[in-house]
């Protein structure tokens, strides 16, 4: 059976141009538009990854991040977060960062290649 | 009498007029004379000033002697006019007198007669003139002095900072609308009180009687920060000395400074708003493109792919510009260097180091690291100091050509760690050496044209070597390569 994964991203554009990545590569795609969105479609989804944006607006990706690790039930799926951090100069800051506050699994800068998000993916399923 | 001194002599009788002419002439007097009484007044009307003493022969055919001496003081009040009095009543003296003459002298007169009285005469015009000349500059100093402190008084009142001073013991001595407004105190009701009664704020009054009666003398002025209901507060506290160094009493400045703090979260708000509202559509374009020329939207011909790279490049460029100026702004903000800690730059490089391997094995470039001895630490920012070497490291592998090499060589130099990233790439150009840690500055030929980059980067790392108090410096040949040189004052 394919693995589901779910696309969190207040960009509708994003989230099309991820879905449509994954979905080349044979993965089953559901995808929410907002934080709230993606707790919630976390809980009746039930995917097995989730690719998380940082920023939005309504509830941002280092809180849902937070608040699904907290809970023992999904606890155990993957967490992909996008960042939107481009600048060299703070990308090395943000490795530490990210490394540091959040529990997420992976971090991915946003836009990515194709092919290293599907690594990315790939390599988190298989743990 | 010594001083030249014009006199008019009024008189019908030439015999007067021309003895007068002769006796004071000879005492250096200027005379001038008037056969009549219309001729007189004319002659004061001239000049009432340049006339010192007037000789005024009471009986003369035409207008009479009383009736000149009527025009001669309305047009000169403090004139001197004494009388010639032809036949010596007494009674006429005595009119011309009430009416305002100075003086009389009968006739005839002996020479010594008239010197005399012309001289008294003289010496009250003079008397006169000096108390007047007095007068005037009394009355001018009161009004400058009036003037200055009104203007005094207008600017400190018309100030946005507020202005508190005390006397010796602490008492308050004046205020201005700003210091009221800052301390939350009226004007009328604190004057004349002590400090503690005036103002509620310790740090205030515990600054003020630092300054009145200071444990080290060497210290005039205390600088603090008061936090006063919402407000954030700047206050200077300085001595005020008497040219002997006494302490006569103290000066308050204060600055209100919750406006910046306001500007300062607007700041962080515009950049929280720019670094989503202007990456994420470039993201979104960036990935789009990536997308297609990765074939998932369709076969994309050769002449597609190399249009749709080049656009790829750019829109990644724009990225990085953004992303940049984010930095540049947190950095002039002076929000670069909060986290000041001992550190050892070499462990920092060295993770640089590792993570540009990657892309340095991409590009077919070879890194080296090298450290000749044993550094000393370096008080400093470790994410900002991280940025600088990833910067210069990461333009020395984008500018070295595939098969060249990359060298980082750390070594102590007298107070400063020294750290050297060289490379044997295009090299920069002599005429632009000058210029390429200016903000988007970028050196422009056939070689650069397939590089993309912001010209921002260098320009941000030298804010930041510079924020801790070191120095970059950068030597290149074209062809050759180059290499830059940046040293940081290790920790004292």
């Amino acid at each position: 059976m394919a693995k589901k994964i779910l696309i969190v991203d207040d960009d509708p554009d994003l989230v099309e141009a991820v879905s449509t990545i994954l979905e080349s590569k044979g993965y089953e795609v559901a995808a929410a538009y907002g934080g709230v969105e993606g707790l919630e479609k976390a809980k009746t989804e039930s995917p097995d990854l989730i690719v998380l944006d940082v920023m939005m607006p309504d509830k941002d990706g280092y809180v849902v991040c937070k608040e699904l690790k907290a809970d023992p039930k999904y606890r155990s799926i993957p967490i992909l977060l996008l960042t939107a951090v481009v600048s060299k100069l703070s990308v090395t800051r943000y490795t530490q960062q990210m490394g540091m506050e959040t529990e997420a699994d992976d971090y991915v800068d946003k836009p990515v290649e194709p092919e290293e998000l599907v690594r990315r993916i790939e390599t988190l399923l298989s743990k | 009498m010594g001083e030249v001194g014009k006199i008019l002599v009024i008189d019908d009788e030439a015999v007067i007029r021309d003895g007068c002419r002769r006796i004071l002439g000879k005492e250096g007097c200027e005379v001038i004379t008037a056969a009549n009484g219309e001729e007189g007044v004319k002659a004061i009307q001239k000049d009432p000033q340049e006339i010192e003493v007037v000789l005024l022969d009471l009986k003369m055919p035409g207008m009479s002697g009383m009736d000149v001496l009527e025009h001669a003081l309305a047009l000169e009040p403090s004139l001197p006019i004494v009388v010639i009095t032809g036949y010596a009543t007494v009674d006429s003296a005595v009119e011309a007198m009430k009416k305002g003459a100075y003086d009389f002298i009968p006739k005839p007169f002996t020479p010594d007669q008239l010197r005399l009285v012309v001289n008294r005469a003289l010496e009250k015009r003079k008397l006169e003139r000096e108390a007047e000349r007095l007068k005037a500059q009394a009355a001018r100093s009161l009004k400058d002095v009036a003037t200055e402190k009104s203007k005094v008084r207008t600017i400190i009142n018309c100030m946005a900072d507020g202005v508190l001073v005390t006397d010796r013991e602490g008492k308050v001595v004046l205020t201005n609308p700003a210091a009221g407004r800052m301390l939350g105190i009226r004007a009328d009701t604190c004057l004349e009180k002590p400090l503690y009664e005036a103002v509620g704020d310790e740090k205030l009054i515990e600054a003020v009687q630092g300054v009145l009666k200071p444990e080290n003398p060497e210290v005039a002025t205390i600088s603090q920060e008061l936090q006063i209901g919402d407000s954030l507060i700047r206050a200077h506290t300085a001595a005020v000395k008497s040219e002997d160094g006494e302490v006569l009493g103290t000066v308050t400045v204060l600055e209100d400074m919750t406006y910046l703090l306001e500007l300062d979260r607007m700041k962080g708000e515009f950049i929280a708003m720019v670094s989503h509202e202007l990456r994420s559509p470039v993201s979104a374009i960036e990935q789009n493109i990536s997308l297609i020329l990765e074939g998932l939207a369709g076969e994309v011909t050769e002449k597609q792919r190399h249009l749709l790279s080049r656009a790829k490049e750019r829109s990644r460029g724009l990225l990085e510009l953004i992303g940049d100026l984010l930095e540049m702004s947190k950095i002039d903000a002076g929000m670069a260097l909060q986290r000041k800690e001992p550190l050892q730059v070499e462990e920092i490089v060295e993770k640089v180091m590792e993570l540009m391997e990657a892309e340095a094995q991409a590009k077919g470039v070879a890194l080296q690291f090298k450290i000749t001895s044993p550094l000393p630490p370096v008080l400093g920012d470790r994410d900002n100091l991280e940025g600088v070497f990833t910067n210069l490291v990461g333009n020395a592998i984008k500018y070295t050509p595939s098969g060249g090499e990359v060298k980082v060589e750390m070594s102590p130099e007298g107070d400063y760690v020294k750290t050297v990233v060289s490379d044997t790439g295009i090299g920069i150009p002599k005429e632009d050496l000058p210029r390429i840690f200016d903000k988007f500055y970028r050196v422009k030929s056939e070689k650069t044209r397939g590089i993309v980059g912001t010209g921002l980067g260098l320009s941000i790392v030298k804010s930041i070597v510079e924020a801790h108090l070191g120095s970059i410096s950068v030597e290149s040949e074209e062809g050759k390569g180059t290499s830059f040189c940046v040293l940081l004052p290790r920790q004292t």
